[in-house]
C-alpha cells in the first residue's frame, strides 16, 4: 500500500489539488461565505500596490509629456508652435481640473443635501471588473477611517454599490452591476416597487419583481425606495427600458440602463451613517454566492 | 523562496492588473494576467511544484476576484494540467504558443468558473451566457499581453537560478 502510494504520490498530490478546492467550492457555494483573515490580508497587500502602480502609471504619463515639451524647446523656429501647444496642454489641464472640481462639487453637493448623514470621501484605485468573479472596485479608505461591511457608496449620479470588504487603509466595493446585487427600487413617477439586479455587466442591470399591472414605461427613472435595509431612499440608480409584459406571470421583465456608469468612476462617497450591522441584513442583500 | 516569489509575483501581477484597468477602460474590459502564470508553470515547472504553484495562484484568484473559494484555485490546476498536456504534445514555447494557451487559458477559467457557478448558484444571480463576449476580449488581451508576463517569470527563473525550458527539453 505504501509503494502504492509512494509510487502514485504525485497523481494523488495533483489529484487532491484538484478535487478539494473543487469540494470547497461545492460545499460553500450556497451559502454566503465570511470574509477570512487571509481575504483581508490579501486586500491589504494589493491595495498598496495598485496605488503604487497608479502612481508609476501617472508618473510615466508625467515624465512622457515633460519629455516631449524639452524636446521643442529646442527648437526655436517652433517656438510660437510650442507655445501654442504648451497653452493647448495648460488649457487641457485646466479643463480637467474643472471637470475633477465639477465631480467633486456634485459630490459635496450631495453630501449637503442630506446633512443628517455622514459621508466618507474616496478614490478608485483598482478595479476588478472580470466575468468570472464578482463586480469589485477598490478605494483608498478602509476601516481605519470609519468604512465597514454593506456601507453603501454613491457618487452624485446615484448608487454606486455597497462596501463588500475591508481592510486598514482600502475596502472592495461590490458594484451594483454584480449579479449578487439586488436593490429595492421604486419607479419615480409612479411609485411602483421594484428591484434592480445586476448581471455582470457593466452596461445593463435587470428589472425585477415589477408587477405586470404596475405603471412602468420605458426610461422611467428608477430610485431606491430604502426598504433594503442598505440603501437610503431617492438615490437614482437607473432607467428602465426593454420592458417585455409575457402573456402569462405576476412581473413584467425589463432591462435597467445604470445611472452611473461603473467604468468612469474616479472619486466615491461612502455613507457612513445610519448603516447596519451586516449580519442582520436580510437575506436577499448578502451575495448568494459570495466569499 | 521560489514559492514565496511566486506568490507575490501573483499578488504583484493581480495588482498590476487592477490598476492598469483602472486607468486604461475603466473596466469596460478585462485581462487575466495570472492565466501566463499558470501556463508558465506548466511549461517550465515540475509536477508537484507546478500544481502547487497552481493552486497558489488559483488561491489568488479566488481572493481578488472574490469568488467562492476553491472554484478558480481547482480551474487554474486543471488548467495546468491540460497546458501540460498540450505542451507534451505541441510545441508551444515561443512567444506565439505561449501567447495562444494564455488566451486559451483565460478563456478556460473564465468559462469554466461560469458554467460551475451555473451548476450551483441560486437561479437568480447565475451568470449568464451572454457574458461570452465579454471572456473573448478578455482571452484576446491577455493572449496579447501574455508574452510580457512570460519575459518578467523568465527574469524571476533566471533570478532563482531556474534551467531555460527552451535550451534543456
Amino acid at each position: 500500500m505504501l509503494a502504492l502510494l509512494k509510487r502514485y504520490r504525485e497523481l494523488i498530490l495533483v489529484a487532491v489539488l484538484l478535487l478539494f478546492p473543487l469540494a470547497v467550492f461545492f460545499a460553500h457555494a450556497k451559502g454566503p461565505g465570511e470574509l477570512t483573515r487571509v481575504d483581508r490580508a490579501v486586500l491589504a497587500v494589493t491595495a498598496p500596490l495598485e496605488r503604487l502602480v497608479g502612481a508609476a502609471v501617472t508618473g510615466t504619463l508625467d515624465a512622457w509629456r515633460g519629455y516631449v515639451a524639452l524636446r521643442g524647446a529646442h527648437e526655436r523656429a517652433l517656438e510660437l508652435w510650442r507655445e501654442n501647444r504648451d497653452l493647448k496642454l495648460e488649457r487641457q489641464e485646466l479643463l480637467q481640473e474643472r471637470t475633477e472640481n465639477d465631480r467633486l462639487r456634485r459630490l459635496l453637493s450631495l453630501g449637503e443635501g442630506e446633512p443628517r448623514r455622514s459621508y466618507v470621501g474616496a478614490r478608485v484605485v483598482g478595479v476588478r471588473l472580470g466575468p468570472a468573479g464578482l463586480q469589485l472596485v477598490t478605494i483608498d479608505k478602509g476601516a481605519d477611517d470609519g468604512l465597514s461591511r454593506a456601507m453603501p457608496v454613491v457618487v452624485a449620479e446615484g448608487v454606486v454599490g455597497r462596501v463588500h470588504a475591508t481592510s486598514a487603509h482600502a475596502a472592495d466595493v461590490l458594484l451594483a452591476i454584480d449579479r449578487n446585487s439586488s436593490i429595492a427600487v421604486r419607479v419615480e413617477r409612479t411609485r411602483a416597487r421594484a428591484n434592480v439586479r445586476g448581471l455582470g455587466r457593466p452596461d445593463q442591470c435587470r428589472l425585477d419583481y415589477a408587477l405586470r399591472s404596475e405603471d412602468v414605461i420605458e426610461g422611467d427613472l428608477l430610485v431606491t425606495s430604502g426598504t433594503d435595509a442598505v440603501f437610503p431612499a431617492g438615490l437614482p440608480v437607473g432607467r428602465a427600458t426593454r420592458l417585455q409584459r409575457v402573456g402569462h406571470g405576476l412581473f413584467q421583465d425589463g432591462a435597467v440602463l445604470p445611472t452611473v456608469d461603473p467604468t468612469r468612476l474616479e472619486e466615491v462617497l461612502v455613507i457612513t451613517s445610519g448603516a447596519r450591522d451586516p449580519e442582520q441584513l436580510p437575506a436577499a442583500v448578502g451575495p448568494g454566492v459570495g466569499r | 523562496m521560489k514559492p514565496l516569489a511566486l506568490a507575490l509575483a501573483a499578488l504583484l501581477l493581480a495588482a498590476l492588473q487592477a490598476a492598469l484597468l483602472r486607468h486604461v477602460g475603466g473596466g469596460a474590459f478585462s485581462l487575466c494576467l495570472l492565466a501566463p502564470l499558470v501556463v508558465h508553470l506548466a511549461l517550465g515547472a515540475g509536477n508537484v511544484d507546478g500544481a502547487v504553484g497552481a493552486a497558489a495562484v488559483g488561491f489568488v484568484l479566488d481572493v481578488t476576484s472574490g469568488t467562492v473559494k476553491g472554484l478558480l484555485t481547482s480551474l487554474a490546476v486543471a488548467l495546468f494540467l491540460a497546458a501540460r498536456l498540450l505542451g507534451a504534445a505541441v510545441d508551444v514555447r515561443g512567444r506565439v504558443g505561449f501567447a495562444v494557451l494564455s488566451g486559451a487559458g483565460a478563456l478556460g477559467l473564465s468559462a469554466g468558473a461560469v458554467a460551475l457557478q451555473r451548476a450551483v448558484a441560486l437561479p437568480e444571480v447565475q451568470p449568464g451566457w451572454a457574458l461570452l463576449p465579454r471572456m473573448i476580449v478578455e482571452a484576446l488581451l491577455t493572449g496579447l499581453a501574455a508574452p510580457l508576463v512570460q519575459l518578467g517569470l523568465r527574469r524571476l527563473d533566471a533570478l532563482f537560478g531556474a534551467e531555460e525550458p527552451d535550451l534543456i527539453r
